[in-house]
């Protein structure tokens, strides 16, 4: 029997020539990540546990800093300080305040690679199958495993293939593509599960594109999503860890539970309504609805590509009067480039924020927190009730349907713009 | 044996980890305070952990667990003083989270035909569900294999120190 490449990946680092889907295995970890958030907990307990045993190997550990910051309050300072320390006593690489979101900043270090097995405090790990690795979401505990042992436990999962073809609309793209599989697959619909996308569509994607896709993979429950390298992703990941980058296959009769296909050429913009990112409607649908708040931003829209998305929109134009429209780079290395291209100029110009890179409003970090009954756009991925503020309604799109609502204050087709 | 006594608290599909534990409260790490805040983001329980008495069984739909990867989640709910809890499907972190530390999570679709407040008595070992209320009885499932060798090593951190030294 084939493997699929989640497969193969899991037979490298456990050791075994062959597993099957529903084996238990102990797998090496290859990058185990934690953040602000979750980090000081990691930490206490490995110290509680392991007292002062070194961590097994520092290369294969990273912190980083995403949540609240600069730190807003004693508290966060305090936990921002317990992680230097412990960096600082463990030799572990720690990367602060000013880098940005996390999963991007150890993708732009060269810390990530195709088939590497990576967990991390943060469940858009899974973003990380962008460039093929295996990454997924962790809690405390695994990774104060993961540091003292280098192994953790996992169960081969059922893995699905999503096949996507043709050309995109314009101001249509990855976020559309995904809140549409989205809506068909349901948050729950790869609950233990993985998912590998491929075909054409997937092939002519960029890197930013990749993630973004990958990055929805979380809110359908799937434990992995995995794309296969292409040249993209071979010169980006090169250029980032020195290569050279390894080319791997799902073989032909890998056990795939089911296939489904679909095509982008006739999907509209696609906006996931209050309270569920499977709630997903045309954008056509909302047209009109009044918007408080923007948001472009987050590990799954905080590229470059997506700033440029929006600038083309913002681009000498003005927000509504009253319109708050915040923008987030997701790292220091994308702010730098937004920047050298006069993106940051088009957002103020047009009255927009634009703040330091990291998770901004996601997890109710900030700044941007919801008054209630206030209603917001944004790219980020999730849409639960209270997670921009308790009892303010959220809408999910991309950056180019986040932009043009901007400019109107309402729910508007960036098509249309 | 691990048997479980208490009343059941019912809640919805889809109970996500900003509705067990708000991120607002994500920079905690004492975990007495963290169970003060358990189940708070769901509306109408903002004070489920001074209503919650010690043993209480916490019931609740599909996908229980969903969103963040924050172990907070499980921990707050262990320290408000919930003795288990019965899903019809859970998310897969806070799956792995709970077994990690030990803590007991069991699925079943007798979530459906169990009133608010029922007292329950569960037997986490037989994977039955008694509803000391009506009288009636309900199969759950049981952990099995790796994960039941972890949980009855009290956790994931216990176990391996057991197998380090087995040797």
């Amino acid at each position: 029997m084939g493997m699929t490449i989640i497969q193969k990946i899991i037979a490298k680092a456990s050791g075994n020539e062959e597993v099957a889907v529903g084996d238990k295995l102990w797998c090496a970890i290859d990058l185990a990540a934690m953040r602000d958030f979750g980090g000081p907990n990691v930490v206490l307990d490995y110290r509680e546990m392991f007292g002062d045993q070194p961590v097994k190997d520092p290369e294969k550990v990273a912190i980083t800093f995403d949540l609240h910051l600069p730190a807003r309050d004693t508290q966060v300072a305090n936990n921002q300080k317990l992680l230097r320390d412990f960096a600082d006593q463990t030799g572990v690489p720690l990367f602060d305040v000013e880098t940005g979101v996390g999963q991007h900043t150890l993708l732009e270090n060269g810390m990530v690679r195709p088939y590497d097995v990576i967990v991390g405090t943060d469940s858009h790990m899974n973003l990380l199958g962008a460039v093929g690795s295996f990454a997924t979401g962790v809690g405390t505990t695994d990774l104060v495993a993961a540091m003292a042992t280098g192994k953790l436990w996992f169960k081969v999962p059922e893995t699905h293939k999503f096949v996507v073809n043709g050309t995109f609309q314009d101001q249509v793209g990855a976020k559309d593509l995904i809140l549409h599989v989205l809506k068909d697959v349901g948050t729950d619909g790869l609950l233990y599960k993985a998912v590998e996308f491929e075909g054409p569509t997937i092939d002519a994607m960029d890197v930013a594109a990749r993630i973004t896709t990958m990055s929805m993979v979380t809110e359908m429950s799937g434990k992995i999503g995995l794309i296969e390298s292409n040249d993209k992703t071979i010169e980006y990941l090169t250029e980032a860890t020195g290569g050279p980058i390894e080319e791997w296959h799902a073989d032909p009769d890998a056990p795939y539970v089911e296939e489904r296909r679909y095509d982008v050429a006739d999907i509209p913009p696609q906006v996931a309504a209050p309270h569920s990112p499977d709630n997903v409607v045309s954008v056509e649908d909302l047209l009109g609805t009044h918007i408080d708040q923007v948001f472009v931003g987050s590990c799954t829209n905080g590229r470059v590509e997506d700033l440029r998305a929006a600038a083309a929109i913002l681009e000498g134009e003005q927000v509504d009067p009253g319109m708050r429209l915040i923008i987030t780079p997701a790292t220091q290395n994308v702010a730098k480039e937004a920047v050298r291209e006069g993106l940051y100029n088009i957002f103020i110009e047009a009255g927009a924020i634009v703040t330091n890179p990291s998770c901004a409003l996601c997890t109710i970090g900030h700044p941007g927190v919801l008054a209630e009954g206030d209603v917001t756009m944004s790219t980020s991925n999730r849409n639960f009730p209270g997670k921009i503020g308790k009892g303010g309604e959220i809408y999910l799109c991309s950056p180019a349907t986040a932009a043009a609502s901007a400019l109107y204050g309402q729910i508007t087709d960036p098509r249309e713009v | 044996m691990t048997v479980f006594k208490g009343r059941a608290w019912k809640f919805d599909d889809n109970i996500d980890t900003d509705q067990i534990y708000p991120g607002k409260y994500l920079p905690l790490t004492d975990k007495e305070e963290m169970g003060k805040v358990a189940m708070s983001g769901v509306e109408g329980f903002e004070d489920f952990s001074q209503r919650v008495s010690k043993g209480d069984i916490l019931l609740a739909g599909g996908n229980f667990g969903c969103g963040s990867s924050r172990e907070h989640a499980v921990v707050a709910i262990q320290y408000a003083g919930v003795s288990v809890v019965i899903a019809k499907s859970f998310a897969r972190i806070f799956y792995r989270n709970a077994v990690n530390l030990g803590y007991p999570i069991l699925e079943s679709e007798a979530v459906d035909h169990i009133g608010q407040n029922d007292e329950l008595e569960v037997d986490a070992d037989a994977g039955l569900i008694r509803d000391l209320t009506t009288g009636e009885e309900f199969p759950c499932t049981t952990l099995s294999g790796l994960e039941l060798e972890i949980s009855k090593a009290g956790g994931l951190i216990p176990y391996l120190n057991k197998e380090l030294e087995k040797g």
